[in-house]
């Protein structure tokens, strides 16, 4: 099924062939006419003026924090934030919940292969607080290297990715969560990757806080979600300060509002959020069930082709298993930005540097690395070009 | 396929001035950490005059090909035209377009070798 016909971008750039979904997905009519409706029926400020008009864009703002609470397996809406993206959700748990409830000398546990946006902020509480950062080994297929003595009673934050936005690998949470737990730890997953190529419950993880971007899953451009367990959100301070946050506001003082209001100061991107529905909607029309047997199957064939050039590495787990489709590759004596050069001539479209992942980076010794990364929309087509041309940037430079 | 002029390709595969491992009197090194490149310039001075220059490093072929170019364009300078240098004269020097999402790369051996003579200048 030609699932390209539903991006306009397909038809306004025929020749396209976009590789780079990780670093954004493109978006389907039904999300840019959803925006257009928006401004053109419904457009006014939420939860605020008396007047009908704000009471229904506010209907359709909360209407999409329904669908992602559907959308992730919680039954309480309220555990749902909207920040502007999954850095800010994380920064948000660092700023609010880190600073309230961590301690000089607490530990908190990353891995090597988080993007900087899930360590810069525990780096900036370190800053802080002087807490200890720590991070897990990464094994060659893109797993974490644990055992449950790793989370010490030191141990009081987690905050880990549900798939590697350079490995595509997707690691086994659930005994991590588990030891976390056991030890009184809280446990933060980054599932910016995760979310548009798999199906993810948070009452089923047991998770404490859960992020993702909606960009990234067919929805627009500034917008995120930050899960958190309702018991947590409530007794952690609000991050940002202003309207909508407050409930009452003296000369000296302030009172909070409630979760999730409390941490969504300021008029926030009311059309992203109602469009995003219009994103979730249309990836529950297609299911999960297909875009996973397409993606894999389409990794499955792009990993047999890459495979195939003696002259190509490829950087993380080699065969379908626990992973989805990001492949990350270096090719023998030619720089990744040179690869995507020569790709983006011959209008492929793929990601060249260090992916916001510069510890895994260096603890691999790569300077950099090529990366596709595959939507449900792409076809064997798009791949046997791109391969195509892989070879044609290998001969040109040796 | 044909991704950049003769002339840059030429030079990233038979650079003039790389890993010359002079007795350096000043050394600089830059990075340009979300591409991966790094370039380390070497260059020996005699007064205010660069006498001989050198480069190490990797990185892709613009910035490889931009950090051997530079060689000819700053040897016989002075430190006062090395850091009057533009990043004009640089793509000048390249010959080529640069497209704004490889003006780091361009630029990042301009970068290195003027920083080298600021640094210098410090002590």
């Amino acid at each position: 099924m030609d699932f390209k016909k539903d991006f306009p971008i397909f038809q306004h750039r025929p020749q396209l062939i976009y590789l780079d979904n990780a670093a954004t997905s493109q978006k389907p009519l039904v999300v840019l006419d959803a925006e257009k409706d928006y401004y053109e029926r419904l457009n006014s400020n939420i939860h605020r003026s008396a007047h009908f008009l704000a009471e229904e864009a506010t209907i359709a703002y909360e209407e999409t924090r329904q669908t992602v609470a559907d959308f992730i397996g919680t039954e309480k809406k309220h555990e749902i934030v909207f920040t502007r993206n999954a850095t800010e959700g994380i920064n948000l748990v660092a700023r609010s919940y880190g600073d309230a409830c961590l301690q000089e000398s607490d530990e908190v546990l990353l891995s090597k292969m988080e993007h900087h946006s899930n360590i810069v902020p525990w780096l900036q509480l370190k800053e802080r607080k002087g807490v200890n950062v720590r991070y897990l080994d990464i094994d060659e297929n893109g797993q974490f290297v644990f055992d449950s003595s790793q989370i010490t009673s030191k141990t009081k934050f987690v905050s880990l990715t549900g798939m590697s936005n350079i490995l595509g690998s997707i690691p086994d949470l659930k005994p991590i969560i588990a030891a976390a737990h056991a030890k009184g730890a809280k446990i933060l997953i980054d599932a910016c990757q995760l979310a548009v190529h798999s199906p993810i419950n948070v009452q089923e993880l047991d998770a404490d806080f859960l992020v993702f971007s909606a960009h990234k899953m067919y929805g627009p451009t500034g917008v995120g979600v930050l899960y958190g367990k309702e018991e947590l959100l409530k007794k952690m301070p609000p991050f940002l300060g202003g309207g909508e946050m407050i409930q009452e506001v003296f000369e000296d003082r302030f009172t909070p509002n409630d979760i999730p209001q409390k941490f969504e100061a300021g008029t926030p991107n009311i059309s992203g959020v109602v469009t995003f529905k219009a994103a979730i909607d249309y990836i529950g029309k297609i299911g999960f069930d297909k875009i996973r047997s397409i993606e894999q199957e389409l990794t499955e064939y792009t990993l047999n082709k890459l495979s195939a050039l003696p002259y190509l590495k490829l950087i993380g787990p080699k065969t379908t298993d626990n992973r989805s489709s990001v492949i990350s590759f270096a090719m023998e004596g030619i720089h990744p930005h040179d690869i995507a050069e020569g790709l983006s001539q011959k209008n492929i479209c793929i990601r060249a540097g260090h992916h916001c992942g510069q510890i895994l980076m260096d603890t691999w010794g790569l300077p950099a690395t090529a990366r596709i990364s595959l939507a449900f929309y792409n076809t064997k087509d798009d791949i046997e070009q791109a391969v195509h041309a892989l070879e044609e940037v290998y001969k040109y430079f040796h | 396929m044909d991704i950049y002029a003769q002339n840059i390709l030429d030079r990233y595969k038979k650079p003039f001035y790389k890993d010359k491992k002079l007795d350096a009197s000043i050394r600089h090194k830059e990075a340009n950490h979300s591409c991966g490149d790094v370039v380390e310039v070497d260059l020996q001075m005699q007064g205010d005059k660069v006498t001989a220059y050198s480069f190490s490093g990797n990185g892709c072929a613009i910035s490889m090909a931009s950090a051997d170019m530079l060689g000819d364009l700053a040897t016989g300078l002075t430190k006062k035209e090395i850091l009057k240098l533009t990043k004009e004269e640089i793509y000048k020097m390249l010959g080529i377009e640069i497209s704004v999402r490889r003006s780091k790369c361009a630029l990042l051996s301009l970068l290195a070798l003027q920083n080298a003579l600021i640094d210098e200048s410090r002590h």
